[in-house]
C-alpha cells in the first residue's frame, strides 16, 4: 500500500504552510513502509490543530477530549494488543491540560510489559487553534494573545527533559519540514516496545514569529548514533543513544543555539 | 428462644471488630440463617473506631431488633460515637472488657458485665490481635453455634494466626462456660427438616456478600473484561477484588493515576471491543464527567458504579449518603443523555451491574450505577442469587454487507447503529468528540446535524423506560397512598412499613431506573393518590425535585429526607410513616 491509502477523503482544516501537513505526510509514509494494514491501526489524539489528524487517515480513530489521548490510546491498546496504536497532539494538549498522563504512561507496565504506544508531538509553542494563545512551551519572548506585558511569562515547559525523567523508553525529535527524516524516527518508535516519544518541531505560519521560524530553518542538528554531536559546551561528543547522561546534554541545549532533530535516547 | 438476634460489636480500629463480625456472619449462615452486618468506622488507618451491627433471622421476612439484643465491645473509649447506630437497651447482654481504660464505662452502664477478653488472650500467651476471638468463643456458645464449624472458619480465616486464634477461642468458649453468665440460647435451633446432615431437605444456597462484591461477581458474570479505577473509599473494594481476578484471567485491569484517566481508558478499551467498568464514589465521578459526556456523544458503552458517600467535596469518606443523584443525572456540560440505575438492596447490586452491562452495549452509552456505602459494605448472608440465570446482551456487529460502505452513527429505526470495533477489517472509521456526521467525520458548524444527532442519542433510550421490571412496587395497589423512594433507604422504608404493618396500607413505588425516567410506570402508580411521600437521604431532596421536575405530583407530596452520615433506620422512619398513613 502506499501512503495515500492511509489519507481519508477529508480535507485538513490546517493553514497553507502549516507543518502538520509533513506530520500526516510522514506518518502515513512510516505506516505504508511497516506495511501495516489500516484496519490494525487505531490513532487517538485530543484536542487542537494535531488533533484533527485521526479524521484525515484512513484507520481507526478517535479525535477525543482536550489532553486525554493518552488515557484513550493505553485502554485501546490494552484491550487490544494487536493493534498499533497512535497518539497525536499539540504542546498546549499534552505537555498543559495532558500533562499529568505522561509520567505514568512512560512508566506504567502491564502484565509485566511496558505500555506499547506511540506518541507524536506537533510542537508549534502555542495555541493555533484557538487562535494564538501562550502554551507551556512558549517562549518567554514571543508575543502571543495572552502574554502579560506588565510581567515576565512562565519559563518554557523543557517537555523532552521532563519526557526524559520521566523515563521515557524512546525518545527523538523531528521537524515537520524535513518529513523523510521524520518518516524514519515515527518507523523506529512505532517497532520500539514499549512508550515512544517523538517531539515534533512544526512551524505554525499564522502565530510563530518570523524570528523563530528562521532559527528552525538554520539551528538544526542532526543527531546519529555513532557519530559526532554538537554541544555547546564546546567538547567533542560521540552520539550513544543508550547513553542516558548524554541524551541529558542534548535536551539541555538552548533551542536557540540548537535543535537536535534524531533519536535522543532508547533504552 | 428468639427467631432473631441483634448484635452489636465495638472497638478501636485495628482489634478486629469487623473479622470477628464476618466470622459469625459465616458460621451464622452455615446454619442456614439470614443475617446482616453494617459497618460503621472512621477514615483513619489505625485507631480510630469500629463497629459492626450484625443481625440473624431464621426466615428471611423476619426483621431482627434495632435495639441490641447483645454487645461486645473490646474498647469503651468510643462507644459514645455509636450511640445512634448500636442502641442498648436494658436487656441487652453488654460485654466489656476488663481493662483499665474501660473501667469509667462500668459505672455509666449499669448492665455492663466486665468480661476479660484482654487477660485471656494474654493468658494463652496470644498477641492482643487474637482478643476478638475470645469474643468468638463466648457468642459461640451464646448463639449455640456448632464449635467443629467455628473452627473451620478460624482455620479458613488465616494460617499464620491459626495456633493462637483456636487457643483463644477455645478459651473464650471454655470462659464462658465456667462463669455465671446466662446459659441461654439466643437462637432457635434450626428445624431438623432443613438440616441435611439429618436427611432433611437441605436449604437454599446461601452466599455471604456485601454490595461491592455483588458487582464485581455480576461483572465476571456478565464477561466484564477491563475495570480501571483509582482508589477511593467505599469503593476500593471493587477493584480489590475484581482487578486480580481479571487479570489472573488475561483481562485488563489498572489502577489509573485518577479516575478522568480511569474512564478515558475504559472507552478506549470499548472501542476495541471491551466490556469495561469505572468503579468509583462521588468526587471520582466529578472528575470522571468529561469522559462520560465522551461516551455519551461518541456511543461507546461504559459501565460507571459510584458508591456514594457524603458529601460534597470530600466530605464524610466513610459514611452513606444519598447525594450524587443530581451529578449522575444532570452532570456534565452540554445535552448528555446517560441512563442512571439505583438498586436498593445487595441483590439489586448484582441484577443491576449485569443490567447496567447489558444496557450499555446495547444502547452504545454511559450507564450510572448508583450505590452507596451503606449497600457497598454490609455485608449479608443471603439466598445466592448469583447462581441464577440472567441475559447477557452483546453490542450490534455491523453486516459484513456494510464493508466498504459503513456509516458507524447511521440514523436506524431504533436509533441504534451497528458498532465495528476497532480491529474489524474493513470497516476502518474515526470518530470523535465533536459533533459528527453519520461517518463519523466532524461536522461542528452543521446546526441541522446537531439537533439529528441530539435526537438519536436521546430517542435510543426511549424503549428503556417502558422495561417494566426496573420499577419495583409493594403493598396495596389499591391504596390511596403513596410512597416512593430509592436506593438503600427504599429497603428501610419497606422494612419499616412491614415492621409496622403498615405495607397493607400503602402502596410502594421503588424506581430502580432514575434516568430516562420511567415515566408511565410512575404515572400509572401515581393514579389515584391522594397522598405521596418520598423519602431519601440528602438534605436537598433531590430524587423528590427529579420526579417533579419529569412527573405532576399530587399536591398533597409530602418529603422526608436528611442529609448523609448515618443510614436510615426503621425506627427512624416509625414515626413518619405511621403518621403519614392515618
Amino acid at each position: 500500500m502506499t501512503y495515500t491509502d492511509y489519507l481519508s477523503k477529508v480535507e485538513p482544516i490546517w493553514c497553507k504552510g502549516c507543518g502538520n501537513f509533513g506530520i500526516l505526510k510522514a506518518t502515513c509514509l512510516a505506516l505504508s513502509n511497516l506495511e501495516i494494514p489500516p484496519h490494525k491501526i487505531g490513532i487517538v489524539s485530543g484536542i487542537g490543530c494535531s488533533s484533527r489528524m485521526p479524521g484525515y487517515l484512513s484507520t481507526y480513530g478517535i479525535n477525543s477530549l482536550h489532553g486525554r489521548a493518552i488515557p484513550i490510546a493505553t485502554g485501546l491498546k490494552l484491550a487490544r494488543p494487536d493493534l498499533t496504536v497512535l497518539v497525536a497532539g499539540g504542546d498546549g494538549d499534552l505537555f498543559s491540560i495532558g500533562a499529568g498522563h505522561l509520567p505514568h504512561v512512560t512508566r506504567r507496565k502491564f502484565q509485566e510489559k511496558p505500555i506499547d504506544i506511540t506518541c507524536i508531538m506537533f510542537d508549534n509553542h502555542v495555541y493555533a487553534l484557538t487562535k494564538g494563545q501562550t502554551s507551556p512551551t512558549t517562549f518567554s519572548d514571543q508575543k502571543t494573545k495572552t502574554t502579560d506585558f506588565s510581567s515576565p511569562v512562565d519559563p518554557l515547559l523543557d517537555m523532552l527533559s521532563f519526557m526524559h525523567s520521566s523515563e521515557s523508553g524512546f525518545l527523538a525529535q523531528g521537524i515537520a519540514t524535513d518529513p523523510s527524516h521524520l518518516t524514519k524516527l515515527i518507523e523506529e518508535a512505532i517497532k520500539y516496545k514499549g512508550f515512544s516519544f517523538i517531539n515534533v518541531q512544526t512551524p505554525c505560519p499564522t502565530h510563530n514569529s518570523e524570528e523563530w521560524l528562521k532559527i528552525l530553518k538554520e539551528k538544526r542538528i542532526y543527531v546519529e548514533a555513532g557519530k559526532e554531536v554538537y554541544l555547546p559546551d564546546g567538547e567533542r561528543w560521540i552520539h550513544d543513544p543508550q547513553d542516558w547522561e548524554l541524551a541529558c546534554k542534548i535536551l539541555k541545549t538552548p533551542m536557540n543555539q540548537g535543535i537536535h532533530l534524531g533519536i535522543i535516547y532508547k533504552k | 428462644m428468639k427467631k432473631s438476634v441483634s448484635l452489636g460489636i465495638v472497638g478501636l480500629g485495628g482489634e478486629g471488630v469487623v473479622i470477628l463480625g464476618t466470622l459469625l456472619l459465616k458460621v451464622g449462615s452455615r446454619e442456614f440463617y439470614h443475617g446482616k452486618m453494617q459497618k460503621f468506622y472512621d477514615a483513619r488507618i489505625k485507631g480510630g473506631s469500629s463497629a459492626v451491627f450484625l443481625s440473624f433471622s431464621l426466615e428471611k421476612e423476619i426483621l431482627p431488633s434495632e435495639n441490641l439484643d447483645i454487645l461486645v465491645c473490646l474498647n469503651g473509649k468510643n462507644l459514645k460515637e455509636f450511640r445512634a447506630e448500636l442502641p442498648i437497651v436494658s436487656q441487652t447482654l453488654f460485654f466489656l472488657d476488663d481493662i483499665p481504660e474501660n473501667r469509667p464505662i462500668f459505672n455509666e452502664y449499669s448492665n455492663a458485665l466486665p468480661f476479660p477478653f484482654e487477660k485471656i488472650c494474654r493468658e494463652k500467651g496470644a498477641t492482643l490481635q487474637s482478643k476478638n476471638m475470645v469474643a468468638l468463643g463466648v457468642l459461640s456458645r451464646i448463639l449455640g453455634f456448632d464449635k467443629e464449624e467455628v473452627i473451620e472458619e478460624i482455620k479458613k480465616f488465616s494460617k499464620k494466626y491459626e495456633e493462637q486464634n483456636l487457643a483463644c477461642f477455645e478459651a473464650g468458649l471454655e470462659f464462658s462456660e465456667t462463669s455465671e453468665l446466662p446459659s441461654w440460647q439466643l437462637l432457635k435451633p434450626i428445624p431438623p427438616q432443613r438440616d441435611p446432615a439429618k436427611g432433611g431437605m437441605p436449604g437454599l444456597q446461601k452466599i455471604i456478600i456485601d454490595g461491592n462484591e455483588a458487582v464485581v461477581q455480576a461483572a465476571l458474570k456478565v464477561a466484564c473484561t477491563c475495570l480501571i479505577a483509582y482508589p477511593i473509599t467505599p469503593a476500593s473494594e471493587i477493584m480489590e477484588s475484581l482487578g486480580p481476578k481479571l487479570l489472573s484471567s488475561g483481562k485488563v485491569f489498572v489502577q489509573a493515576e485518577d479516575e478522568i484517566a480511569a474512564a478515558g481508558l475504559c472507552i478506549g478499551a470499548s472501542l476495541g471491543g471491551a466490556k469495561s467498568m469505572v468503579s468509583t464514589s462521588g468526587p471520582g465521578l466529578d472528575l470522571l464527567m468529561e469522559m462520560l459526556g465522551l461516551a455519551s456523544q461518541a456511543e461507546i458503552p461504559l459501565v460507571i458504579v459510584d458508591v456514594q458517600r457524603a458529601g460534597p467535596a470530600t466530605g464524610m469518606p466513610t459514611k452513606t449518603e444519598q447525594s450524587d443523584l443530581f451529578t449522575a443525572i444532570y452532570g456534565g456540560h452540554g445535552d448528555t443523555p446517560r441512563v442512571v440505575l439505583a438498586p436498593y438492596d445487595t441483590e439489586g447490586c448484582y441484577r443491576l451491574t449485569i443490567e447496567a452491562f447489558n444496557i450499555s452495549e446495547y444502547y452504545q452509552t454511559p450507564v450510572i450505577l448508583l450505590s452507596d456505602q451503606n449497600l457497598g459494605q454490609t455485608l449479608v448472608s443471603t439466598c445466592d442469587f448469583t447462581s441464577k440465570n440472567y441475559q447477557i446482551i452483546e453490542r450490534l456487529k455491523p453486516d459484513e454487507k456494510e464493508k466498504g460502505n459503513y456509516r458507524r452513527y447511521i440514523i436506524t429505526p431504533n436509533f441504534i447503529s451497528p458498532f465495528a470495533i476497532f480491529g474489524t477489517p474493513g470497516f476502518c472509521w474515526q470518530t470523535s468528540g465533536l459533533t459528527h456526521q453519520e461517518t463519523g467525520a466532524p461536522a461542528s458548524e452543521s446546526a441541522e446535524l446537531q439537533q439529528k444527532m441530539a435526537e438519536k442519542r436521546w430517542k435510543k433510550l426511549l424503549p428503556l423506560t417502558k422495561q417494566k421490571d426496573l420499577v419495583k412496587t409493594f403493598g396495596n395497589p389499591k391504596s390511596k397512598i403513596g410512597i416512593m423512594s430509592w436506593g438503600s433507604s427504599a429497603k428501610t422504608v419497606l422494612e419499616s412499613l412491614q415492621e409496622q404493618g403498615l405495607l397493607s396500607k400503602v402502596k410502594v413505588c421503588i424506581p430502580e431506573l432514575l434516568h430516562p425516567l420511567p415515566e408511565e410506570e410512575i404515572q400509572s402508580f401515581l393514579k389515584n393518590t391522594k397522598k405521596l411521600c418520598i423519602c431519601e437521604l440528602n438534605y436537598s431532596g433531590q430524587f423528590a425535585r427529579h420526579l417533579r421536575a419529569w412527573i405532576d405530583l399530587p399536591k398533597n407530596t409530602r418529603i422526608y429526607s436528611r442529609a448523609g452520615g448515618s443510614p436510615f433506620t426503621r425506627s427512624e422512619l416509625k414515626d413518619w410513616l405511621s403518621e403519614v398513613v392515618k
